[in-house]
């Protein structure tokens, strides 16, 4: 066909029609699984670092599209950062904190405790939360107008207890 | 050096720390790794060696945390550290939210850290009702429709609401921080200036009573507004902190208040004057006379009352009509009332009769005074007709008269000098 898909928030389907007895929540393992078997393929077709950048930019996608569908963009920021965490938390996201905010230059160090895509998680060394990074960098854009990068610091995959991201509007 | 001696000495080693601590030096492993020959045990022995530096690592993070220090860090493969890593970014994030709740954030909860979450919420909670109690007494005092200032005990504005704002014509940031005394409140209503002690309003602000007055405020213009005030003392831990103004524009409850005298006014000289003439009338006449009567009582003070009327007045209404009548009325009163002095009472006592208390003058000295009005009467010009003469009746006071009794006397007279040819002065014994 060579067509390409474009997301559609509604795709994610009607549950209540869907899912009359099981309901809107899954467990967290199908998630990782679904999560890391796509790493596995993606990364021995196209390469780690290519797999890892598309994450990102599902992420990415991710978080503009729960920001419009999700968030009420219309709050001051700290209202903002209170809704998104409670919104996080009530669908079992990660617990958001934030450690540091610079209002004027707009760079803001935020931890997700209890991470969906990280937590528990063996040693591995390196960061693994590339979907959120791209998440929260489409929450922020979508937030402010502007583009941001997003690096995640810490993660329990590299032996700390929350997951830290590092967040910086992209110059120019 | 075999397995049993290796473990000896490590449990040696472990014995020292359960008696001591960890201490400043820390664990130190009781021997290198790389002189055990035996490769198996070597490895162990390495492993056992970089758990010994964990332990002294996240002993010495723990220690960092524990006196605040949330830049400490520990290396990312320490096993020991990871639950003190959760802790140091929840207490990071405190960090910021504490400064968020400073800087008026109160949208700050914190989750999933047991007692304390509980105990900040409850925190933000109460700001948040003590926050609501502060915009319900903004609004209040925005919907009272008074002016409203808050002030300190020396009487600097704090707060002044939008009404106080609209009456005065300040903004609340020029009017915010200055001295009542010394720019709203500092001129009485005439626009005299205050001296230090006379300022009651001031005096209740600076001790810390209540205050309810009428007075004036000064508005940014310069125009004196006339107000009732009303101030209440704020106390703070027993304290007094400084005091609560209400204040309301009586501008046209004074503009009222002051046509309703002018109204008074004019009913009371309506009631007391005579329409043609603008003389005293009888009613004035009688009222006067009862104080002059009790204090000439009182006092034995002279005093004496003269009755006069115009000679043959029906000739003149006949011969030039009515109104060359009233004309003559009115010339008339105006002669007597230019010759009389400002304590003698003229009036008007019906028709072409008129009356005159002269207090603290005797019966003779009247009489005189009487005749000379007589003469100035006799010579004056009414024009219709030229002239004319009047006949005048004099009586003074005597012990246990009334105010008939003593007209009585003068009008008999009177009656006397009509029937002794006219134009003469006639009193009584
Ligand atoms: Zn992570």
């Amino acid at each position: 066909m060579g067509d390409v898909y474009n997301f559609n928030w509604t795709d994610l389907g009607d549950l209540a029609v869907g899912r009359p007895n099981l309901g809107e929540e899954t467990s967290v393992i199908v998630y990782r699984l679904m999560q890391y078997t796509f790493k596995d393929v993606l990364s021995k077709e196209i390469g780690k670092q290519r797999a890892v950048e598309l994450f990102v930019q599902a992420g990415l996608l991710a978080g503009k599209e729960f920001c419009n569908n999700v968030l009420d963009t219309s709050l001051s920021f700290n209202a903002f950062i209170a809704d998104l965490k409670d919104k996080l938390v009530a669908l079992k996201v990660g617990v958001l904190r934030v450690e540091e905010a610079d209002m004027d230059q707009l760079k803001f160090v935020l931890t997700v405790a209890e991470d969906l895509d990280c937590s528990g998680l063996p040693i591995f060394g390196e960061s693994v939360c590339d979907y959120d990074e791209g998440f929260i960098a489409g929450i922020f854009e979508q937030y402010t107008g502007k583009k941001f990068t997003v690096k995640e610091v810490d993660c329990w995959a590299t032996g700390d207890r929350t997951c830290r991201f590092e967040v910086k509007p992209i110059e120019g | 050096m075999d397995a049993n001696q290796v473990l000896v000495e490590i449990s040696t080693c472990f014995k020292e720390a359960m008696r001591n601590g960890i201490g400043a030096e820390g664990l130190s492993f009781p021997f290198d790794p790389e002189d055990i020959v035996d490769d198996g045990l070597k490895d162990i022995c390495r492993r056992l060696s970089a758990v010994f530096d964990m332990i002294n690592e996240s002993y010495r993070y723990a220690e960092l945390l524990a006196r605040g220090d949330l830049k400490a860090q520990a290396s990312r493969t320490n096993i020991f550290a990871m639950p003190l890593k959760g802790l140091q970014s929840s207490l990071a994030h405190l960090t910021w939210q504490a400064n968020q709740v400073a800087a008026g954030d109160l949208s700050q909860q914190v989750h999933f850290l047991g007692e304390f979450s509980n105990s900040f919420n409850l925190m933000i909670n109460s700001i948040r009702e003590k926050k609501i109690i502060e915009q319900q007494f903004k609004l209040i005092t925005e919907v009272l429709g008074e002016g409203v200032f808050l002030v300190d005990y020396s009487g600097k504005i704090i707060f002044s609401n939008p009404e106080s704002n609209r009456l005065l014509g300040y903004s609340s940031s020029e009017i915010e921080n200055v001295l009542i005394q010394e720019v709203i409140h500092k001129q009485q209503l005439d626009g005299t200036l205050y001296k230090p002690a006379e300022n009651l309003l001031f005096d209740a602000i600076s001790i810390g009573i209540n205050y309810d007055d009428e007075g004036a405020f000064t508005c940014k213009s310069g125009f004196l507004m006339p107000v009732t005030i009303a101030s209440r003392p704020v106390f703070k831990d027993e304290k007094l902190d400084g005091a609560v103004i209400a204040f309301r524009d009586i501008t046209e409850q004074k503009k009222y208040e002051q046509s309703l005298e002018t109204i008074n006014k004019l009913l009371e000289t309506q009631a007391t004057t005579d329409a043609l003439t603008g003389i005293y009338n009888r009613v004035k006449f009688d009222r006067t006379l009862i104080t002059e009567i009790s204090k000439a009582e009182r006092y034995s003070s002279p005093l004496s009352v003269i009755i006069f009327d115009i000679d043959h007045f029906k000739r003149v209404n006949d011969t030039y009509g009515h109104s060359a009548g009233d004309n003559v009325l009115k010339r008339l009163a105006k002669l007597v009332g230019a010759n009389i002095r400002e304590t003698d009472v003229f009036a008007r006592w019906g028709g072409e009769e008129f009356v005159i208390q002269v207090p603290g003058v005797s019966l003779a000295q009247t009489a005189i005074f009487a005749d000379k009005l007589r003469s100035k009467i006799e010579e004056f010009d009414f024009s219709e007709p030229e002239r004319i003469t009047v006949s005048f009746g004099v009586a003074a006071f005597q012990h246990g008269d009334n105010g008939t009794t003593l007209i009585n006397r003068a009008d008999k007279a009177l009656y006397r000098a009509k029937e002794n040819g006219r134009n003469q002065v006639c009193h009584s014994e």
